[in-house]
């Protein structure tokens, strides 16, 4: 029987190493596996035995492109243990701060990773020679995010100042004025960002997806909300190891997570927007339709144009935000440990980032539990890419793995991420 | 990205401290300190850059050290004049950073935001052990790269820039 075996050795343009079998026989897709071979970090076990205080600097330290998101959820699950509420202007000072990560991390993906593949360049540095203007803007983009990171963060990379409670310090209002500036800047470059992608040319492509996402009564999501899905999950992030199952796959150093009822679910910009679009603001939803990008959009090809919505709204946001604050009396609410678990939830750019701890009485941490959004695609990832190849086999080699790399490419995948899962068994006899 | 404030040149020492010999360019940095000349600006790079497009632009002379491999004669240096010619490929592979410095340079020559003048010093390590410090052959070098940095900064600003830096093309010791 004819059997053909395409091999992606090294997958270019993602965050991480990782790489593509595709296994053809007969004319059919026999088997898809996406290898993730970053090699395990082991984080979860490295947390144990450390104090709740220090979890935050050593998940920032798990991604340089999405720091933020490891924090967000760290400090939402140890809050939900200790029985802190967050709310006012430290709630606000968050989603400022993940208003930043979005920007920086879309905008990269964007016009650096993901432009090349529909405008027919190998990467952004050939890109850039005819597409000069679209580099330039979502270089300025990622520094204006970067700039909030660095104000509200401490630093851009592995940033040092989110607390349990609160934050070590927060800004006055008049060191957000260098900021502003950039900020509606960085409105109309998101903007004429997303009617420059809408020009692209999509290739034909729906995919039942069941999406995942958080939803907020109040806002878009990113630091809070419940955990719901578009085949009527609705769950309490408390409630999601119930729902989901973590899984090997011999051929991966990162897990896969399955909806245990229904198997692969797809998480990340799509999601969020096919669940939460009626939670952007009118002027945004105008632009959206503005470019023909549908309330529910299912063809991964086209997530390229909810990420730059997306960083549309966080500009905005982080404008919106910065207008309405208030320097709070103190930085951080007092946090006393006590013995118990807790979980957390949030929307990293990539999409939902859950972490669950067990601290003991003195807030030592006795178990942690990580699940990264690339995990959790990882299952769809394939599924697309077998979508696409099924349909590509009859292109030359090239085109075909240049086909599955952007069916891999369109959900962002950050292999660094998800290559901290790994359980170590030892059996002594 | 932190340092002095900008001026019409410029030394990057890119790397992260936590990560054995990647941290030879804030290595370098650390040893330059006190010891630039005037007009000379000194930032460290822990990893975003394609921040560096934006900080070298409009520069008269840009200097940056990085860590490189291979893992194969640690301490080796290599001068590259980067103003008009790519890094070689033999170079621009397994970067630390999401866009290395070969990605970097070459987005910003098709930006035309190149500095007039940059000279890239890549030093040949073999650890990156998260939390190790230098290897001692990478260690042994600190001091000759900031020595020759400084006589590169030196020359050029006795010309003004108006000569650009002395050995165009690589060099290695």
């Amino acid at each position: 029987m004819p059997t053909k075996t395409v091999k992606v050795d090294y997958i270019a343009r993602v965050e991480g190493e990782s790489s593509l079998k595709l296994k053809i026989r007969d004319g059919l897709v026999e088997d898809v596996r996406l290898s993730i071979f970053e090699p395990p970090r082991f984080f979860e076990a490295l947390l144990r035995g450390r104090k709740f205080s220090e979890v935050l600097d050593i998940v920032a330290r798990i991604c340089g492109i999405c720091p933020i998101a490891y924090q967000m959820s760290a400090v939402a699950a140890i809050e939900n243990l200790l029985g802190i509420e967050v709310d006012g202007p430290i709630h606000a000072l968050r989603r400022l701060l993940y208003c930043g990560e979005w920007i920086e991390s879309h905008s990269l993906h964007i016009a650096m990773l993901h432009a090349p593949d529909f405008l027919g360049y190998p990467d952004a540095m050939a890109m850039a020679r005819d597409h000069g203007d679209a580099v330039q803007r979502a270089l300025a983009l990622k520094k204006t995010g970067n700039a909030l990171l660095r104000l509200l963060g401490g630093r851009e990379i592995h940033p040092v100042n989110v607390r349990v409670g609160g934050f070590y310090r927060v800004p006055s209002r008049a060191e957000f004025e260098p900021i502003v500036e950039p900020l509606k800047q960085a409105c109309d470059l998101a903007i004429q960002t997303l009617r420059w992608v809408a020009t692209f040319p999509f290739p034909d492509c729906t995919r039942d997806y069941e999406f995942v996402a958080l939803r907020h009564p109040d806002e878009y999501p990113m630091n809070r909300g419940r955990i719901v899905s578009s085949a009527g999950l609705d769950i309490a992030p408390a409630e999601y190891e119930t729902e989901f199952l973590e899984r090997q796959v011999p051929y991966s150093t990162a897990l896969h997570s399955v909806l245990k009822q229904r198997g692969a679910y797809l998480v990340g910009p799509m999601a969020r927007y096919a669940l939460n679009r009626g939670r952007l603001p009118p002027d945004i939803c105008a632009l959206a339709d503005e470019v023909g990008l549908e309330p529910v959009c299912r063809n991964p090809f086209r997530s390229i144009l909810v990420r730059a919505v997306e960083v549309i709204f966080a500009c905005g946001e982080a404008l919106r935000l910065i207008e309405n604050y208030k320097r709070p009396a103190r930085p951080f609410e007092p946090a006393e440990p006590r013995a118990g678990v807790g979980y957390g939830c949030t929307e990293a750019p990539r999409g939902i980032l859950y972490h669950r701890y067990r601290l003991d009485a003195e807030g030592t941490i006795e178990a942690a539990s990580l699940v990264p959004p690339t995990s959790q695609n990882q299952g769809i990832i394939e599924e697309d890419v077998r979508q696409v190849a099924a349909a590509s086999l009859d292109l030359p080699e090239d085109a075909l793995q240049a086909a599955c790399e952007q069916s891999i490419r369109n959900h962002d995948p950050c292999i660094s991420c998800a290559a901290h899962f790994l359980t170590l068994h030892v059996d002594r006899t | 990205m932190t340092g002095d404030s900008r001026t019409g040149f410029l030394v990057i020492g890119v790397g992260n401290s936590d990560r054995g010999d990647d941290g030879i360019g804030p290595a370098v940095i650390s040893r330059l300190r006190g010891r630039l000349p005037a007009g000379v600006s000194a930032i460290e790079c822990r990893g975003d850059m394609l921040e560096l497009i934006d900080e070298w632009k409009g520069l008269t002379g840009v200097v940056v050290i990085d860590a490189m491999a291979p893992r194969s004669r640690a301490g080796r240096i290599e001068r590259l004049d980067l103003s008009s010619a790519s890094l070689p490929a033999e170079f621009a592979r397994h970067s630390t950073h999401t866009f290395g410095l070969a990605q970097t340079v070459e987005i910003a020559r098709s930006l035309n935001r190149l500095p007039r003048h940059l000279i890239a010093y890549l030093i040949k390590s073999e650890r990156f052990d998260i939390g190790a410090p230098l290897s001692p052959a990478v260690a042994a070098v600190v001091d000759t790269v900031a020595d020759r940095v400084l006589a590169e900064l030196f020359r050029l600003l006795a010309t003004g820039g108006a000569e650009g830096f002395p050995g165009i093309g690589g060099a290695a010791e």
